[in-house]
């Protein structure tokens, strides 16, 4: 069973005209318009999935800036007041000692999102044509996007936490800063960017490119 | 009308044999029965198709009521007690979103709300309404779109992430004051697992299988291939 051998034998059910459902998985003839089981729309591929991609993606890049610049929180306290953007809360951390939390923060807020952005600029490329990578590495590549994106949102919780607890305290106030919203549209955006993309027109560019190469080999 | 098939454990609405295609790379294929415990993988990239999992409708239907009787229990008792000159302030879910609401901004207040009280419960809820009934062969009103609704609320249900975001804040808070852990930091913990095994509990392919015969119950076979309405051109 080589590999060249079952790409081509299996048939892509697109090219059936047959479309499985994203909600529920039924396969169905597309000219049905709705899926017969659970009436959701159907489609072979996603609507303008690399278009809408591309512009979740971009918003998330616009706001990121901000997110990052701006103070995170304000601590008014008997220690003097101090303004922390991410990045100072994770010196800030480090200083003091507390390496864990100063990588959990690094990695969740600042790592995860870039990383994020950038795999996903990645699969836009890959599945527009520009770059070719493996497919089985760009799965993995995709399914690493879908599962880590959430966890950015840990540093919006943070802050919510901190200021339920320490708002109305003697010893110090604490509250919210403007990167905050900047900070949940990053989260949001690019999770509506995992979303919208389409990980099949990956194997379509894939199939196209294999049948490409063998027409070239045998004219 | 259910077939119950040799090596599969779950009921289909036909006995021929029914094609999958991979959400990943699209390829067609027919679906082979599984046992239980046992997972289909895609013949051309390898991902994983569906899984035929052991007792599914039992450990839906179990976790998902464990994780409401938590999701109750996190939001009466406080998670986290701080004491500090003299004052006490307690955190619960409610209030964390509530400072985001009134001291940050209404939109991230509500973003929050969402994330950690709103989707979890949608999720659970929905999860329990479905399988529950299910395990009688019964679906209830409105299941179709109850399954749509949690099924898309589950990427937003980020309370593992809160979670973490506690076990920060705590190390935080103790240049603030004394903390004390509550009653409804544990029923978090339990709200976090019960969620995971409830939606590992059942394969969703599987759910709607069972949906799908459920809702046909009481029609004519005749009816079964043409449920939906044809124009007539």
């Amino acid at each position: 069973m080589s590999e060249t051998g079952t790409t081509t034998a299996v048939r892509s059910a697109a090219e059936e005209g047959l479309a499985s459902c994203h909600l529920c998985g039924k396969v169905s003839p597309v000219v049905e318009e709705h899926c017969p089981r659970c009436h959701s729309k159907l489609h072979l591929r996603k609507p303008q999935s690399l278009q809408r991609t591309w512009s979740f993606l971009i918003a998330a890049m616009l706001f990121y800036f901000p997110a990052n610049l701006l103070p995170m929180m304000d601590i008014k306290g008997l220690g003097g007041n101090s303004s922390d953007t991410i990045m100072s809360g994770v010196i800030n951390f480090w200083k003091k000692g507390d390496f864990l939390v100063a990588a959990i923060i690094f990695s969740a807020s600042i790592m995860i999102p870039i990383l994020k952005m950038i795999a996903l600029i990645w699969l836009c490329l890959a599945a527009g044509g520009v770059i070719s990578a493996a497919p089985k590495s760009l799965a993995r590549l995709y399914h690493l996007t879908e599962l880590v994106g959430r966890w950015s949102m840990v540093d919006v919780f943070v802050v919510a936490i901190l200021v339920a607890l320490v708002q109305l305290g003697v010893i110090s106030t604490v509250t919210p800063g403007p990167a905050i919203l900047s900070f949940a549209s990053v989260v949001v955006l690019t999770m509506f960017a995992a979303m919208s993309f389409d990980p099949r027109l990956l194997w379509d560019r894939h199939v196209q490119d294999q049948e490409a190469a063998d027409s070239g080999t045998t004219p | 009308m259910k077939h119950h098939l040799p090596g599969l454990s779950w009921p289909r609405l036909s006995s021929a044999p029914i094609q999958v295609s991979c959400h990943f790379c699209d390829a067609l294929q027919e679906a082979p029965r599984l046992l239980e415990g046992n997972a289909a993988y895609c013949c051309r990239c390898g991902e994983m198709l569906y899984q035929n999992r052991p007792r599914s409708l039992a450990r839906a239907t179990g976790f998902s009521s464990a994780a409401l009787i938590f999701m109750v229990l996190a939001h009466s008792f406080p998670s986290i007690t701080i004491d500090s000159g003299g004052m006490r302030r307690e955190l619960t879910l409610l209030e964390a979103a509530d400072a985001l609401f009134h001291e940050a901004n209404p939109m991230i207040g509500v973003l929050a709300i969402v994330f950690t009280i709103i989707a979890p419960l949608t999720l659970m809820g929905g999860l329990l309404y479905v399988a529950g009934p299910l395990r009688f062969g019964i679906a209830l009103p409105g299941a179709l779109n109850v399954t749509r609704i949690f099924q898309l609320s589950e990427p937003w249900s980020m309370l593992e992430v809160f979670l973490v975001g506690i076990l920060v804040a705590l190390l935080k808070l103790h240049a603030v004051g004394e903390v004390h852990l509550g009653t409804g930091l544990w029923a978090l913990i339990g709200l976090v697992f019960c969620t995971a095994a409830a939606m590992s509990g059942i394969d969703k392919l599987e759910l709607w299988d069972r949906l799908e015969i459920a809702m046909h119950k009481g029609e004519k076979p005749a009816h079964l291939h043409s449920a939906e309405e044809h124009p007539q051109p």
